[in-house]
């Protein structure tokens, strides 16, 4: 194969790699505008993320074999062809259930797609541990990338067309694929060697899905921190999680200088325990104050997740076997960290919502305003509480219209000015259990990090 | 692995354990963990008034002994009986949630507005010459009238002539 058939093969299979892992996580910043067109729950939203999670995971190991039996190029191709259809059905599903229903098959030819890919690439790049990491880093990047290009997408179209734009995309990756799939079928040659499978990295594998519950949780909680309860709108959410990728792609550079992938593994889950740490931890409800955590955990997820993705498949064969045991367990991670904290923050946000009805009042009935003004400013703030199903308000319409007279006008906004602030503290409070347990699976993939460096598996 | 390489690594995750306690700390110090959301206060507790001048901040906190001694004889939060007085289509939500009926609420708003009227007192905010006939009012008034003594207590104050006919005239003379 020349290199000018080569470089547009490897970048078509990089593309497939990345977009279907960024799948993984592109509806995020879509989500509280699908619970919405689609008259759901937020307990039920998060299945649009999940079954897609959850049917790589179980999809990916059997994906591999079967890419090695058919064909790598032909089993990429059909993937592709199969996400593409899926994401169509997604872009017109007017019911949660049609939607779960093709983001599962969705995840069925994504993983066939990506496990393909894996096999593909040595033989387009010409070294297996240039095919690891473009492999590695294409899907880290597309990890990173999907929620902003969601959110964006959302803002600017609609969240259905974030399924509909897959479909050219993923077809444009499928054709220079389907050039090698028709060398395949031509001379009946499937490239893949019958070399015995090895087992899985069980410690690589075990740490991948631990880092990945915790960056899961980093990106869910962090948008529907950013959306509902700041109530900042899809974009300017999008603009503000976009930290991450950014940061993504620093920590990247650092694999060069830094060649033991058990110190970057390290370093990296250091990283995002401490981010997310950071965003449990929030001393005011600014945007701002999300930069620095963000910094760290998107250094610490490029670190982090090509690290261990190299560890789990460098001198281990069959390649997309072992591929397969990596997305397997990414994407278990990431089921786990959303069952998990799903609850969790649920619960919280309930019973900060309750808890900022009693507050608000109380902050009302101590005011100075007169009687008859607190007492239905306390109905109307709960009104626009109910309205908003659980998403903290904005309250100022409830204060409309301002008194006429002055003094107690100035009353008012300095009320309202406290309450606000009461809602959003308590609204980030909310979050911050989650984000601290997600800190500490974070910290606790350290173990079976440190594992690998006793026992090589 | 070399020593240059092991050097690199250990750099790495050393700065990584800085970074993050630094972080940690930063926010930590700045009240990160700090938050508590305002507690509501037990209305059974007295709540002392506060010099109250002029007839506006007697009605405030006449409103809120009210709404306190309603509550507490009610067993809820000043605050969630406060929502609930608001409007006739609350008062019915909160009926049904907490199984209390229109007999009930009357006596523990009756109870409330006593217990604002003896505050008042004891504040020197209202002279005795105004609170005994208040009382016997108070005992006496239907609840939608009581409900509104408490959701309006400035004007309910203001116009005592409307309270007790006549004699309210001389009564106001009572009123700071």
């Amino acid at each position: 194969m020349g290199a000018d058939a080569r470089r547009p093969r490897a970048a078509a299979l990089a593309l497939a790699v990345a977009l279907v892992l960024a799948d993984s996580s592109v509806v995020v910043l879509a989500l509280p505008d699908i619970y919405r067109d689609l008259d759901t729950s937020v307990a039920g939203v998060t299945w649009v993320l999940i079954s897609f999670n959850l049917v790589m995971a179980l999809a990916a190991v059997p994906a591999a074999h079967l890419a090695r039996r058919v064909g790598p190029a032909r089993a990429a191709a059909v993937g592709l062809a199969i996400f593409a259809g899926a994401g169509l059905a997604c872009g017109i599903a007017d019911q949660l259930s049609t939607l779960i229903l093709a983001r599962c098959v969705q995840a069925l030819g994504g993983a066939l797609a990506v496990t393909a890919s894996l096999e593909l690439l040595p033989a387009t790049v010409g070294s297996e541990r240039r095919a690891t990491v473009i492999w590695a880093s294409a899907g880290a990047t597309g990890a990173a990338l999907g929620p902003a290009i969601g959110g964006l997408l959302t803002e600017l179209v609609s969240w259905q067309s974030i399924f509909l734009l897959q479909v050219p995309v993923a077809l444009a990756a499928a054709v220079p694929i389907l050039a090698v799939a028709h060398d395949e079928a031509a001379t009946g040659i499937i490239a893949t060697e019958r070399r015995r499978t090895g087992r899985p990295h069980l410690a690589a594998n075990v740490a991948l899905a631990m880092v990945s519950a915790a960056i899961a949780a980093a990106l869910f909680l962090l948008v529907l921190l950013l959306i509902e309860g700041w109530r900042l709108s899809p974009i300017e959410a999008a603009a503000v999680v976009t930290v991450m990728p950014l940061a993504a792609l620093l920590g990247s550079r650092l694999d060069e200088h830094v060649p033991s992938a058990r110190a970057r593994a390290a370093a990296g889950a250091i990283l995002v325990s401490g981010g997310l740490a950071g965003l449990g931890l929030l001393p005011k409800a600014t945007v701002l104050l999300t930069i620095p955590p963000q910094i760290l955990v998107g250094i610490g997820l490029a670190l982090v997740l090509s690290a261990l993705t190299e560890t789990a498949i460098s001198g281990r064969a069959p390649q997309a076997i072992h591929g397969g045991w990596t997305i397997s367990a990414r994407h278990a991670g990431v089921v786990i960290g959303l069952l998990a904290l799903t609850p969790i923050f649920t619960h919280d946000i309930a019973q900060q919502r309750h808890d900022a009805i009693d507050a608000g009042t109380a902050v009302i009935l101590d005011s100075k305003v007169q009687p008859l003004l607190k007492i239905s400013l306390a109905q109307k703030i709960e009104d626009r509480l109910e309205d908003e199903k659980g998403k903290v308000p904005t309250i100022g319409a409830a204060f409309e219209p301002l008194p006429a007279d002055p003094g107690e006008r100035a009353e008012v906004q300095q009320l309202q000015g406290e309450l606000q602030d009461q809602l959003n503290r308590g609204a980030t409070h909310a979050f911050s259990p989650s984000f601290l347990l997600a800190a500490l699976l974070g910290l606790l993939a350290l173990i079976p990090i440190g594992l690998a460096r006793r026992v090589e598996l | 692995m070399n020593g240059e390489s092991r050097r690199r690594g250990r750099l790495l995750v050393g700065s990584s354990i800085v970074a993050a306690l630094l972080l940690v700390g930063v926010y930590l110090a700045a009240g990160g963990a700090s938050y508590t959301p305002e507690k509501t206060q037990d209305p059974c507790k007295p709540r002392p008034w506060s010099n109250p001048q002029g007839l506006g901040e007697i009605a405030n906190q006449f409103t809120i002994s009210a709404l306190d001694g309603a509550a507490c004889k009610l067993g809820v939060s000043r605050e969630v009986l406060a929502r609930a007085l608001a409007s006739p289509e609350a008062r019915e939500r909160f009926a049904k949630r907490y199984g209390i009926d229109d007999a009930k609420l009357a006596r523990a708003i009756r109870a409330g507005l006593l217990r604002a009227i003896d505050d008042a007192e004891e504040a020197g905010a209202l002279s005795s010459l105004i609170g005994g006939p208040l009382r016997s009012t108070v005992e006496r008034i239907p609840l939608e009238q009581a409900i509104e003594l408490i959701r309006d207590a400035r004007s309910a104050l203001s116009n005592v002539q409307g309270l007790f006919g006549p004699a309210g005239k001389l009564l106001e003379e009572f009123i700071p």
